[in-house]
């Protein structure tokens, strides 16, 4: 089952790990529903989030900030937020704020999801 | 794909549905049969904008009126009675303090829309408003009042913060005679709330400074301890910055940085514009993050540019990002100008798409004079490793 919001697709892989598909921007007009999104996941025991960037030319720091929420709030917990198949725009704001340390990357979903399981 | 929310009170069923469908289409809408339901209602969630009916079973329209009106925070909520009472007795009852409007059954629908429409853009306007002049006051109280200066230096500074801009922080001081401490950074987000958590974080860094500076003058090691309250003091949880803490010594032409995942600075020397490359992560994120010292000599004739993303994010004519690697090219053409910094916007914007910055632009520039009499012969910058003992001043 996918649920769709504004600009993500959200698709469950186990049960406690989501997909979600980052559309073509985060930024400041849907981080706010990004936030809230992640939140319910986190609220209906989602621990493990792939974030999938193949399709985002975009990237902000109030797309960024609402990231660096959900680590916030899983991190506690033994959760992860890994990234997947990140394009170029979302690779120079991940190596501008040396986020890199913090979120491991894949190339693909399918490796994100053979190593977070 | 509103956030508006409207609250319908009618008590005819039929009535309350079809103005739940029409403006639902447009609005969040809710819906009560009577004033009793509607303050339950109004007490879960304020709504923009109600629309009432006078006559009804349990607590009327005016019963409902009066109520709101008590309390501060209801009492502005536009308002608007339907109803049936078309004499002009109840018609003047109905056009007392709180009303926004009044309208008689049997009404035009679209006509209904479009008061509710104005009612609502009216207040928003008055948000947006009351939003950019506080917003103004920000950003004015987050600029410095002066300049660093000392003998042999020029010190530029330009900020331009836009309307819907974010937290930009510049703050600059000279705690001890002849050491200066530079901050450069932004707190992520936008609007009114980037600006304030820039501001009470602004004031967090100053008073950090000016306590530690009796035991340490690492910006590193301050960066660490403003690191260590982001994550763990809940007031700014959710907070994140990048910042770029620069300390400068003119006697000793020394520039010591540490920098959590703000806008690489830009050293200026006779080779040319080259990004100053060591950087930590950003701030908020991870408690035990760590962070390092670099030092640069500054030799005659050469600066240190820093900056903010709005201009590293600019959105030029080929339909791209300026980034590192062009403003590099801009620093390159605008050094040794009278003012470089507004001689590089200049630039950059007549190459941008638009013909405005897309964001708020906060830039400044150290520059070490040149030698009069012989030009400098020492073209290479002086770097100090932020592994090796030399970082250590």
């Amino acid at each position: 089952m996918q649920a769709t919001t504004m600009n993500f697709t959200i698709e469950p892989i186990a049960h406690d790990s989501v997909v979600i598909r980052i559309g073509k921007a985060l930024d400041f007009r849907n981080a706010a529903d990004f936030k809230a999104a992640a939140q319910e996941q986190v609220r209906s025991g989602i621990r493990n989030f792939i974030l999938d960037f193949s399709e985002t030319g975009i990237l902000d720091s109030t797309g960024l900030g609402s990231i660096f929420s959900l680590y916030r709030q899983v991190s506690p917990m033994s959760g992860q937020v890994v990234f997947a198949s990140v394009s170029r725009p979302v690779q120079v704001v991940v190596q501008l704020t040396r986020t890199y340390k913090v979120f491991r990357q894949f190339p693909t979903v399918e490796g994100a999801r053979e190593a977070i399981r | 794909m509103s956030q508006h929310s409207i609250l319908i009170v009618e008590d005819e069923h039929t009535l309350r549905r079809l103005l739940e469908y029409r403006l639902g289409k447009q609005y969040n809408v809710r819906t009560a049969a009577n004033g009793e339901e509607a303050l339950e209602l109004i007490a879960q969630e304020l709504p923009k904008l109600i629309i009432s009916d006078i006559m009804m079973p349990k607590m009327d329209g005016f019963a409902l009126q009066a109520a709101l009106q008590e309390d501060n925070s209801t009492r502005a909520i536009p308002f608007i009675f339907l109803t049936a009472k078309a004499d002009e007795a109840s018609r003047l009852k109905g056009r007392r303090t709180g009303v926004d409007d009044y309208i008689t059954k049997p009404f035009d629908i679209d006509q209904l829309m479009s008061r509710v429409d104005r009612l609502l853009e009216r207040t928003a306007l008055f948000q947006t408003q009351l939003d950019a002049k506080i917003g103004q006051d920000f950003s004015q109280k987050l600029m410095p009042k002066k300049m660093p200066s000392a003998d042999g230096y020029k010190a530029f500074f330009h900020s331009a913060p836009r309307e819907h801009g974010g937290g930009d922080i510049f703050d600059c001081s000279e705690p001890r005679p002849g050491v200066h401490f530079i901050t450069i950074g932004d707190v992520m987000g936008k609007g009114l709330q980037a600006k304030f958590y820039a501001f009470s974080f602004l004031g967090y860094i100053r008073s950090t400074l000016h306590t530690l500076l009796g035991t340490t003058s690492s910006p590193a090691e301050l960066m660490t301890r403003v690191n260590q309250v982001l994550v763990d003091d809940p007031p700014l949880e959710d907070t994140f910055a990048s910042l770029l803490l620069i300390k400068w010594e003119p006697a000793r032409n020394l520039v010591t940085y540490a920098n959590a995942g703000h806008c690489r600075p830009v050293l200026m020397t006779a080779r040319g514009a080259e990004v100053v490359p060591y950087s930590d992560m950003i701030l908020g994120l991870d408690a035990g993050a760590e962070f390092k010292d670099t030092s640069i000599v500054l030799q005659p004739g050469s600066s240190l540019i820093s900056y903010t993303d709005g201009l590293l994010e600019q959105v030029m004519k080929n339909g791209e990002q300026l980034g590192e690697e062009g403003i590099l090219g801009y620093v390159n053409h605008a050094a040794g100008k009278p003012d470089p910094i507004q001689s590089l916007l200049k630039n950059v914007l007549s190459d941008s798409e638009n013909s405005r910055f897309g964001d708020d632009v906060l830039m400044f520039w150290l520059e070490r004079e040149g030698n009069r009499d012989r030009p400098s012969r020492d073209p290479a910058p002086r770097w100090f490793s932020p592994f090796s003992e030399g970082a250590q001043t």
